[in-house]
């Protein structure tokens, strides 16, 4: 099992800790942390899951276990960032994050993936009204606290949504 | 040639905003005062007839007790259609807006409020009614200098530029458009690199309990508010990554406006002390 990153139809920004990988595909933008950056980064189709623990664990300069890179490749798969979803070989049953950072101690060796959906342009500059008066339906509104825009909407001409 | 040009149009007028080019024409030359003043800040008149952008506002005329519809199109998609002129104006505003920021070509427009403090920005990404303008007026009046309550514009360098029109103050059902003079501040015109991203919303009883980000996850943080990351994903994540590089990234559920203006101001004052 080589497990093999997309190398097309992305924008991999990288930052001084982390990877940022943006899907021109599907429009979503992901966050990798440290080491789930190492793992994608060295993820070209060539290396073994242990070859990965291994150079994980020289990178991270902490003692990594291949669940940590088991973990790592289920969450790229799950963003759509390898080119085939990995499956784990008959025997190896997923360990939890907590079971992990029990086994070895170091919570920073955790692959996290923060994931959002890029938006429209008018999706991005939504405009929440606190009066909906000739606005149309499905437009953010709030009547009371600017915290009932995310809940509220206007229907023919009214707040809705507990506003 | 669209049916929609073969209605009589009286006068026009070409302007560029951040490089976007827009025409806007009228069936009535009355109609042009009032629309002028809703061009974005910073709108320069051309005479070049080459438009990226075409507005079209039909007056709807009084025909006995009737008063006719007036309509509004971008292109030849009709945007508003309503016999309120304030409505139209709205619409033509915030369709205009929307227009520049998801097409200017060497900028990257991010939905957020934004001031200038000590040569440093503090941007204050965020959705409408989530507080941003109030919290942008507190730090005008505690002496920021005013930038922006609707966009960062923020160039390839990561700087921010001003997009200083009059901040919208919300008052109950109402919104009241105030100057930065008039809150007792001023307007900044240089581009400032940024020096703080605070992401915060405003909830009654909130506390004010800021909580750091990385910068990865403070970029990741931004791509919902960036018109146009779709369209232009790898100059927007450029830009972004050039913003965040250099500035500190925080989050927080904020009460009233004037203990967290306060904090983010003397937060600023320590990075900046930080960084030098």
């Amino acid at each position: 099992m080589k497990p093999a990153r997309r190398t097309e139809g992305l924008v991999v920004t990288e930052l001084k800790d982390e990877v940022l990988v943006y899907d021109l595909q599907i429009h979503r933008a992901h966050c990798l942390n440290q080491a789930a950056a190492i793992v994608f980064k060295h993820c070209d189709g060539t290396k073994s899951v242990e070859e990965l623990a291994g150079l994980l664990e020289r990178e991270m300069g902490a003692p990594a276990d291949p669940d940590h890179v088991w973990l790592a490749l289920d969450r790229l798969g799950k963003a759509q960032l390898l080119r085939q979803r990995v499956k784990r070989p008959p025997g190896r049953g997923r360990l939890s994050r907590r079971e992990l950072v029990r086994r070895v101690g170091i919570a920073a060796l955790l692959p996290v993936i923060t994931s959002v959906v890029a938006p429209t342009p008018a999706e991005a500059a939504a405009t929440c009204v606190s009066d909906c008066t000739g606005k149309p339906d499905f437009t953010a509104c709030s009547s009371t606290a600017p915290a009932n825009c995310s809940t509220c909407v206007c229907m023919g001409g009214i707040c809705l949504g507990g506003c | 040639m669209a049916k929609i040009d073969r209605l009589g149009w009286a006068e026009g007028v070409c302007f560029a905003a951040y490089g976007v080019r827009v025409g806007v024409r009228v069936n009535d030359p009355e109609l042009l005062r009032p629309l002028t003043s809703l061009f974005p800040p910073g709108s320069k008149l051309t005479t070049s007839p080459l438009v990226d952008q075409l507005y079209s506002l039909w007056l709807g005329k009084r025909r006995g007790h009737a008063l006719g519809f007036h309509l509004l199109y971008a292109g030849v998609t009709r945007r508003s259609r309503t016999r309120n002129l304030d409505e139209l104006l709205a619409a033509f505003e915030a369709d205009l807006r929307l227009s520049v920021a998801a097409a200017a070509p060497r900028r990257v427009f991010v939905h957020a409020g934004v001031v200038g403090w000590r040569g440093r920005a503090i941007v204050l990404p965020g959705r409408s009614c989530s507080g941003k303008t109030t919290l942008v007026a507190e730090l005008v009046r505690q002496g920021a200098t005013y930038y922006s309550d609707e966009f960062a514009v923020i160039d390839e360098r990561g700087r921010v530029h001003p997009f200083a029109k009059p901040l919208s103050i919300r008052d109950g059902a109402q919104v009241r458009k105030r100057t930065a003079e008039e809150l007792g501040g001023t307007v900044g015109t240089a581009a400032l690199p940024i020096g703080l991203i605070a992401f915060s919303a405003y909830h009654r009883d909130a506390r004010w309990r800021p909580v750091a980000l990385s910068a990865g996850q403070g970029l990741l943080a931004l791509i919902p508010h960036t018109v146009p990351v779709r369209r232009r994903p790898n100059a927007s994540l450029a830009a972004l990554q050039r913003a965040v590089e250099g500035a500190c990234v925080l989050k927080a559920r904020r009460g009233e406006a004037e203990g967290a203006a306060a904090w983010l101001l003397r937060h600023a004052d320590e990075s900046a002390k930080g960084a030098a």
